[in-house]
């Protein structure tokens, strides 16, 4: 009995030998008196392959973790999925102040995208069907909807962010955005089940969705990729945009752990390899309150949760100020991109897409529109104005794929230079199509979300070797399609059923009826007359 | 099995003998019928028309509003404006008034009011902006920010806007300081919370309409030939709703809604509906359908509209109160919409498929202030956050004769197309007169050469209708119609002022532009007079008269427009019924070329009247025109003038 009991320890010591599991939250104050909260919670499976394709129809190996998920390992290894990355956002990232986020994926709504090897009995598709519908039971979050009709494959943007393994020939991107979906905790409790300590210790515990939620911006991700050498590394991350100026009564951003998150971490995650507070230090006028850092470099300090005394509370005060007084100069930022649909027409409006550079050197960025056929491109009618002067010239489009209406979305990618401290407008004509009535959703007269553009700004400097490029997204749209109105659609139908039978009536009437000469009786005829003038037969 | 008497009767309707014959004979003896009744049936539809009009105001029609957009909830929540937010108002308003009283320039108000923004943390910014018009350049800065909410997507906002200068006398120069203090106070307030599902933008428009019109057209990206405007800085999602806030006074005793837009729009009732609730339980404020005071509230109270020479009891009984107050809001309902104008800033944005209203805080010794006006605006604000579609229920057309009664379509409607109705059965009955005449019957038989035992004395002959000299007339009408809009937007006549003076040297501007416009009156009406000319071919037995042609033509045309007008814009149909109804059923040809003369006079009169009696009413309208795109000006001078000059000609042609 003993032994047995020896054994088994003996078995998982080894296990969790192949499992390493680190924590990292990252706090950096900005600009506009709001504080970015990173957390990243990352598992590695040691030495670990994605499931090669070829072999999905045959039985897979026993799948035995103590700390990776097992209900996201199961899903990976079913559908084969070399590198998978999905984003569940609300708000709208304001570059400008909150700088460029730690975790990239920050558009607004849902965003899936995943890199599969070919070669199965299953095609791509298939996977991807059974993957999204996976994921949307797993996340409760509206993912099945990501058809046919949300589904590109924008390769020159969205690169694979780990390796591809070499034993397959080829591998194919699928990628689907769905702006609408509104994430709340019921997004969040699944996302903590997948945490090997939940939200009991550890940086997990400042989770606290009161809060989360009541963030300028939050969002959660879980990225999946592929290392060649490591393994396979599930990286599970929340970001939060809290803001202690809006909490605070007295109009000040001063901060701590538990006035961001109302809690503070009490116990450190027991099978945490390492776990991190890394806070970034303002230039000025910030001093941080206790306790006394673990490390501290140039401009941000660390806190290993392990070590420090709990509980652990970790804030900033900005001793000098009463209360906050916003900057009134513009932010500094190199690139600013403003995208909207201008026209008020229900038939046609124009895409506007300002970008301003003011960098003093020349900007090249790529340029991507993911859209569902709900709004139709007239691509002739590009047109690039800087600065008031037509410059057709600084877009070059690299690929369209049209749309085909009620079935699959467009997909545009191009290259756009931004010539140095100038404002670029791109604009396009589209048109807006009819729906069927049955494509309408419940809620009609909303409008339909669109997806929002990304735009990769590519690097001057950057000479061959692997350059890691970061995505910007802009804001998403809405659309105002025709809508018939819904809320008298039995009057419709009664009208309509109405015309239709007076016509019906009278075209048969005339086609059956036997047109025959009738004589009026003569003694009758004068008193006829007077009314002959009426008609006469 | 049916009874007998039913039997008989069918029997006695069915006739003995071939059911063919019998149905041609009930078929003649039908038409005979309504041939002889038409002119009665018209009189009649006339009667009713006219009648149904006049009782509009009256409380045989009209029932209480009621909320119909569930999501809306109005009044359900607590307002967190405090007295805080007031004393920031009150220290905005202090720096205004300072501006105001150093005269600062519009470019520098806007600036600070930017600024403003700015230090609230909220991103804003200018807009300067120039319209090119007949009467010169209307320039000025208009300031706006955009609050982005936290979590939401920045793909749905709410305008909050107050322009620089009040709705007072449809835009008479008096600032609207306390609108804009308040707008400012309440970014500042909404900005500590993060309830809100749509973005922020509060606008503060210079000018009274032309600011808001420059920022909305660039905020929708539609460019006008005469505007010159920035482009945005800062943009937002679709602009569902929006309320507009106009607080003149110093203090103010009810809140009175202003709900017209340009071109006759009308926002969804829903939002006023809320905004009555919101303001009455909420704020504790009275509304009031315009500034008009209701006379439920005062019952001392006579509305002017009640004559002074009505004896006591009649002036002061209920019912009379009740009618004169209706009739006032109704009134004043027309004077906005048949015109097309918008009864404050609200009215730009209907354009733009935004439902928006105007809250305009009345001037009073008291007892309201910011406080109220705060709970009032963020209330309201909440209720249209609330929204999860646009607001689309049946409740765009409607009559509000009170703030808590209103008309639904089906009542007023009818009575503009009865009326157009009369018309279209008069024109009917003239185009049927044309082409059937009395003939004597010696006169008949000789000229068809037959014989026949038993005839009557007079029988019925056929004509043929001649249409083209009716339709040279109708066609040279309207192109004088197109002539007489363009000059109308000349300097001289829309603007009179200095171009008059250099004009004609020696001359005062006000009499400048009576001699054009007089002259401009005298030239139309004689060319529309030569217009006869066109159909004054003699009739003979085997053609009809032209002037029956052209009576048709006319009484059809106007009844075409009154009907298709009274869905678009009721105001403006009700207007045309009255004014073109009974006028152009009446006009006939007269023997003595005198008695046509005098009558053409009274038409022309009639259709060109305006441009003697009314030069402010041309010079608005014509602004309006350049500057909003109101087809008010237009449609007179394109629709309305030529068929009346049409029922003029008809006057001077052969009987």
């Amino acid at each position: 009995m003993i032994l047995t009991l020896l054994f088994l320890f003996a078995v998982c010591s080894i296990c969790s030998a192949e499992e390493t599991f680190s924590e990292r939250l990252i706090l950096s104050p900005n600009r506009d008196g709001t504080v970015t909260s990173s957390f990243a919670f990352t598992t590695l499976l040691r030495d670990a392959q994605p499931r090669d394709p070829a072999k999905l129809a045959e039985e897979d190996e026993s799948q035995h973790y103590t700390l990776f998920p097992l209900a996201l390992g199961q899903i990976l290894r079913d559908n084969a999925i070399t590198e998978l990355h999905l984003t569940l956002n609300a708000g709208k990232w304001d570059y400008q102040n909150w700088g460029y986020p730690e975790e990239e994926g920050v558009g607004t709504g849902a965003e899936l995208w995943a890199w599969m090897g070919e070669g199965a009995m299953q095609t791509a598709d298939e996977r991807w069907k059974n993957l999204r519908n996976a994921l949307a039971g797993l996340f409760c979050a509206s993912l099945g909807s990501l058809d046919e009709q949300r589904t590109t494959s924008p390769v020159l943007t969205f690169q694979p962010e780990g390796d591809l393994p070499q034993a397959s020939t080829s591998h194919e991107l699928r990628h689907g955005t769905l702006p609408s979906e509104n994430v709340c905790t019921e997004n969040l409790t699944p996302f903590l089940k997948l945490l090997p300590c939940k939200a009991r210790s550890g940086i997990a515990t400042l989770l606290n969705p009161h809060r989360l939620f009541d963030a300028d911006w939050h969002g959660m991700g879980v990225h999946v990729r592929y290392l060649e050498g490591a393994g396979i590394e599930v990286r599970l991350a929340f970001q939060a945009v809290l803001n202690p100026v809006r909490y605070s009564g007295d109009k000040k951003r001063d901060w701590s752990l538990s006035s961001l998150f109302d809690r503070s971490i009490e116990r450190s995650c027991p099978v945490a390899g390492s776990s991190d507070i890394v806070v970034q230090v303002p230039p000025f006028g910030a001093i941080i309150t206790e306790p006394a850092p673990s490390a501290n470099n140039a401009g941000s300090i660390a806190y290993d949760v392990r070590r420090v005394d709990k509980p652990l509370d970790v804030g900033m005060r900005w001793p000098d100020e009463a209360w906050f007084e916003y900057p009134l100069d513009a932010p500094p930022s190199a690139l600013m991109i403003r995208r909207t649909l201008k026209g008020s027409d229900q038939y046609k409006g124009r895409l506007s897409v300002v970008l301003t550079n003011s960098a003093m050197a020349e900007v090249k960025t790529s340029y991507l529109e993911t859209m569902p056929w709900l709004l139709q491109f007239y691509l002739h009618s590009l047109r690039v104005i800087c600065d008031g002067i037509p410059r057709d010239d600084l877009v070059s489009i690299i690929s369209y794929t049209p749309p085909v209406p009620h079935a699959r979305p467009s997909l545009l990618q191009a290259l756009l230079t931004l010539p140095a401290n100038s404002t670029v407008e791109l604009t396009m004509d589209v048109v807006k199509p009819f729906l069927r009535y049955t494509e309408h959703p419940p809620d009609a007269h909303r409008g339909w979300d669109l997806p929002p553009a990304v735009f990769v700004p590519l690097d001057a400097n950057a000479t061959g070797g692997r350059l890691r490029l970061r995505r910007v997204y802009t804001s998403v749209l809405l659309v105002d399609l025709a809508v018939p109105d819904f809320s008298m659609p039995y009057n419709v139908i009664i009208m309509s059923c109405t015309l239709i039978a007076l016509i019906f009536g009278s075209v048969f009437n005339l086609l059956t009826r036997k047109f025959v000469v009738v004589s009026l009786a003569k003694a009758k005829r004068a008193a006829v007359d007077n009314n002959n003038h009426v008609r006469r037969d | 099995m049916p009874p007998r008497i039913l039997k008989n009767l069918l029997a006695k309707v069915k006739g003995k003998g071939d059911k063919n014959i019998t149905r041609i004979r009930r078929r003649r003896a039908l038409a005979d019928v309504a041939w002889k009744a038409y002119p009665r049936l018209q009189l009649l539809l006339f009667v009713i028309g006219y009648v149904w009009l006049l009782t509009i105001p009256s409380t045989l029609h009209g029932q209480r509003t009621y909320i119909d957009e569930n999501a809306l909830q109005p009044g359900q929540v607590n307002t967190n404006w405090n007295w805080g937010d007031v004393q920031r108002a009150d220290r905005y308003l202090e720096h205004l008034e300072l501006m105001r009283d150093r005269n600062a320039s519009s470019h520098e108000t806007a600036t600070f009011i930017s600024n403003e923004f700015r230090k609230l943390g909220i991103p804003s910014s200018t807009q300067e902006y120039g319209f090119l018009t007949t009467s010169g350049v209307v320039s000025g800065t208009n300031a706006y920010a955009v609050l982005s909410s936290p979590r939401a997507s920045g793909t749905e906002a709410m305008v909050i806007s107050a322009s620089r200068l009040s709705r007072t006398s449809e835009g008479d120069g008096t600032p609207n300081l306390r609108g804009v203090a308040t707008v400012l106070s309440l970014a500042a307030c909404f900005k500590g919370y993060s309830l809100w599902a749509k973005d922020l933008v509060f606008v503060i428009s210079d000018g009274y309409l032309d600011g808001m019109q420059a920022w909305i057209s660039s905020y929708h990206g539609v460019t006008q030939s005469n505007l010159v405007a920035e482009p945005l800085q800062l943009s937002s999602g679709i602009i569902w709703t929006a309320l507009n806030i106009d607080y003149p006074g110093h203090s103010f005793s009810h809140l009175g809604v202003f709900f017209e837009g340009l071109n006759g729009r009308l926002p969804n009732q829903d939002l006023i509906n809320s905004f009555q609730i919101i303001s009455r339980h909420t704020g504790g404020v009275p509304v009031l359908v315009y500034e008009h005071i209701d006379q439920n509230e005062f019952p001392d109270l006579v509305p002017d509209l009640v004559p002074q020479w009505l004896p006591d009891g009649i002036r002061r009984h209920d019912t009379t109160k009740e009618y004169a107050y209706r009739a006032q809001n109704v009134i004043r309902h027309v004077g906005y919409q048949a015109r097309g104008r918008a009864s404050g800033v609200h009215g730009l944005l209907h354009q733009f498929h935004i439902d928006a209203i105007t809250l305009f805080a009345v001037p009073a010794q008291g007892p309201h202030g910011f406080h109220a006006i705060g709970r009032v605006v963020e209330s309201t604000l909440r209720t249209m956050n609330n929204l999860l579609e646009r607001l689309h229920a049946s409740f765009f057309f409607y009559l509000l004769v009170g703030s808590t009664t209103f008309m639904k379509i089906g009542s007023f409607l009818p009575a503009p197309v009865l009326v157009s109705t009369a018309m279209l059965i008069g024109g009917m009955g003239a185009w049927t007169r044309a082409r059937w005449t009395r003939q004597e019957q010696a006169e008949y038989a000789t000229e068809k050469g037959e014989e026949d035992r038993d005839v009557p004395a007079e029988r019925w002959v056929e004509r043929s209708r001649p249409i083209v000299p009716a339709l040279f007339v109708i066609v040279y009408t309207h192109a004088l119609g197109i002539v007489l809009f363009h000059l109308c937007t000349r300097p001289w006549i829309a603007a009179g002022g200095k171009v008059s003076s250099s004009t004609f040297p020696g001359m005062s501007a006000t009499n400048g532009r009576q001699l054009a416009s007089t002259l401009l009156f005298a030239t139309v009406s004689v060319a529309a007079g030569a217009g006869s000319l066109l159909a004054r071919s003699e009739s003979s037995s085997t053609k009809s008269p032209n002037y029956m042609i052209l009576k048709t033509f006319n009484l059809c045309l106007a009844s075409t427009v009154i009907s298709v007008t009274s869905v678009l814009n009721f105001s403006l149909a009700a207007t045309l019924a009255v004014f073109m109804g009974l006028p152009l059923t009446l006009s006939v040809p007269s023997r003595s070329v005198t008695a046509g003369l005098a009558k053409f006079a009274l038409y022309t009169l009639f259709a060109l009247g305006w441009l003697l009696f009314t030069p402010g009413e041309i010079a608005q309208a014509v602004k309006n025109w350049e500057i909003l795109r109101v087809w008010f000006a237009p449609f007179v001078c394109i629709v309305y003038t030529p068929l009346v000059l049409q029922a003029g000609i008809i006057c001077l042609l052969r009987p």
